[in-house]
């Protein structure tokens, strides 16, 4: 974890209000895993507004060249400014953060599944677990076709994925935790890996209940404020036996949680 | 960058019994211990840190969503989610001692029983310690907290009740949600405080359009940040008029010239809170700012701008 500032190589669209920022950082590609985060500052120095960092997981490590990417979605303040940084700027961030994935050694096969803009850090674990002979399979699901050209991205990790869009406008019309609720018997060894909005979660997390022995990882977000475990902003409630819960932090004791253990309120 | 405590102009601040190397001090809430800052710059640098407040049991806090984000500012709504006195004592004075730092101890009571129970624990450790910060304005809490600055004699009582079990430099953060901290701060120095810390956080909230629903669970948070920097300094510099006790001013302080600000409306030191969770190193360049602020100034001693704007 470092205070760092890297080079912008590139901000493209990649979609209605989807972008992927590249930025040059030796440190980032060396030292992050995937499922880790940076702290985005979306202020020019000095620029008191919006005034906290903002988390992004890291989409895409380049070893090679030295360049991680970002992919995010405007929503506010903050991605608005990231959305007019140009090529050439530097970004003032903290990486990498949090707990990151590692793959289960005694785990063969892996089911992704992401929703809207979940699939950013899954994207990376994919890779992760390809490059280490894992059987993966991944599903998407998205609102409509903003994120049509990361299929483009996701075809060079895994031939093995279904997407699904709201609209029917890209993939299949429809949505993935149906998918998975019809099918998955067929997917009783696997280990899944989720990542998406709260309702997603939460709808898996019942669909699994009648699994007992599934194992699922869950890739949490909460409002942070200083993204290394000071604050305490950030907490997510954990089922702590018995009957009880504790509090955890999302950017220090997690993003990734025990899916099963967390308490959606 | 200037190494390590060279400093070529002198930084010192004494108020009451408590010196100081330089004026700045990390803030209860928003420091931690320093261990993670430590990641960033040495925190040893820092004239003290204060630690998060403790409680005598540990406390889980209030329920998620407990921060918003508003202009030039945020809300939180914690509730001192801390871990209890105890790890303070058996672990994490031992991590920030390690680290160098001077150490300000908060501690908060939700009741002057409670707070007395805490200060028969911390009695073995006083030695380690530079003072002990009495959070008497915490707003998100059901009992005591803020509630203590709503009856300023609690204060006096609570304070004077501290003094006669611990021998130790005490300070009394106030808070702002009761009008002018002047009528606190009397009863603070009544009860044997050496100083103030001036301002906790100013109460509010916020609410999302679309789901009618508040930004936190708790529905009431503490803003914090630049945003409420003015009314902050104000509350300093009034206070600071009337010659009461010293004040560690706090509230807003982001760069080495909102640190100046505070001390030349009187404030002998200055606290840096969410500053420091924009920018991690934010005390190392507060410090280095405000030395080459008296440098080009030839300005020799930092006591010579204290409350120069009174
Ligand atoms: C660990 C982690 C990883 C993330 N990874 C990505 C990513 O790879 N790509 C991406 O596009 N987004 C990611 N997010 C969400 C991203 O941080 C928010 O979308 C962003 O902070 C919004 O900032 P804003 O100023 O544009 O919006 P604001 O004006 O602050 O808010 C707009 C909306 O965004 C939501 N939001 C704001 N801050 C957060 C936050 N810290 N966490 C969750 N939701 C928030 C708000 O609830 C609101 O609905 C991640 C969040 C976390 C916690
Ligand atoms: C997340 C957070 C947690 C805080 N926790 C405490 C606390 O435990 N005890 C306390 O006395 N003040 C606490 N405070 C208040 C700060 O110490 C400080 O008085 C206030 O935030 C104003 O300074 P700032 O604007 O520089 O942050 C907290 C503030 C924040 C933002
Ligand atoms: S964001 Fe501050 S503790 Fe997690």
């Amino acid at each position: 974890m470092k205070l760092l500032n890297g080079e912008i190589l590139a901000n493209k669209k990649y979609g209605e209000n989807l972008y992927k920022l590249e930025v040059f950082s030796p440190y980032i590609c060396r030292n992050c895993l995937p499922g880790q985060f940076i702290n985005i500052k979306c202020a020019y120095e000095g620029m008191l507004d919006p005034l906290l960092r903002r988390p992004f997981s890291i989409y895409e490590i380049d070893k090679k060249f030295n360049v991680f990417s970002v992919l995010y979605m405007v929503k506010g303040k903050g991605t608005d400014f990231m959305a007019r940084l140009v090529k050439g700027g530097m970004l003032d961030f903290i990486g990498p953060l949090g707990i990151g994935f590692k793959a289960d050694e005694e785990i063969k096969n892996y089911l992704l599944l992401g929703g809207g803009i979940g699939i950013a850090p899954l994207s990376l674990i994919a890779k992760e677990l390809m490059e280490t002979g894992k059987n993966i399979f991944f599903l998407a699901g998205f609102k409509d076709e903003a994120f049509f050209l990361w299929e483009r991205d996701l075809i060079k990790i895994a031939r093995n994925y279904k997407i699904f869009t709201e609209n029917g406008s890209f993939g299949q019309k429809g949505i993935p935790s149906v998918y998975l609720k019809e099918n998955m018997h067929l997917y009783k060894n696997y280990k899944l890996v989720v990542c998406g909005p709260k309702e997603m979660l939460k709808n898996i997390q019942g669909i699994l209940r009648d699994f007992p022995g599934i194992v699922a990882d869950a890739l949490m977000e909460e409002r942070m404020a200083c993204g290394i475990g000071v604050c305490m902003g950030c907490i997510i409630k954990i089922k702590k036996s018995p009957g009880g819960f504790e509090y955890k932090k999302v950017c220090t004791d997690g993003p990734i949680f025990n899916l099963m253990e967390v308490i959606f309120d | 960058m200037t190494d390590k405590n060279t400093y070529e102009t002198d930084l010192s601040v004494k108020f009451g019994k408590i010196s100081l190397k330089n004026p700045v001090i990390s803030c209860s809430g928003t420091f931690a211990g320093g261990l993670q800052y430590s990641r960033f710059f040495d925190i040893s640098k820092l004239g003290a840190v204060t630690t998060k407040s403790f409680s005598l049991k540990k406390k889980d806090g209030n329920p998620s969503p407990r921060i918003w984000e508003t202009a030039s500012g945020m809300l939180n709504s914690i509730g001192l989610q801390n871990e209890g006195i105890d790890f303070f004592i058996s672990t994490q004075l031992e991590e920030i001692r390690n680290l160098g730092a001077e150490i300000i101890l908060s501690i908060f009571g939700e009741s002057a029983e409670e707070f007395k129970k805490i200060a028969l624990k911390i009695k073995p450790v006083l030695k380690h310690l530079k003072a002990i910060e009495l959070n008497y304005s915490c707003p998100n809490v059901k009992a005591g907290g803020m509630a203590f600055c709503g009856v300023p004699e609690n204060i006096r009582t609570i304070t004077s009740e501290i003094k006669s079990i611990i021998d130790i430099p005490l300070i009394a953060k106030l808070s702002p949600n009761f009008g002018p901290v002047t009528e606190c701060a009397i009863q603070a120095k009544k009860g044997g405080a050496d100083a103030v810390s001036v301002i906790n956080t100013v109460t509010g909230t916020a609410f999302d359009i679309d789901t009618y629903k508040p930004r936190l669970a708790n529905i009431v948070g503490g803003l914090s940040g630049p945003a409420i920097k003015p009314a902050a300094l104000l509350q300093v510099y009034q206070l600071a008029k009337g010659k009461i006790i010293p004040i560690i001013g706090m509230g807003g302080i982001y760069s080495w010239q909102d640190a100046v600000e505070f001390l030349i409306a009187g404030a002998a030191a200055v606290g840096i809170g969410t500053v420091n969770f924009s920018q991690p190193d934010a005390g190392e360049k507060i410090i280095a700012g405000i030395s080459e602020y008296l440098i080009s100034k030839n300005i020799n001693s930092i006591n010579d701008i204290i409350g120069k704007a009174l």
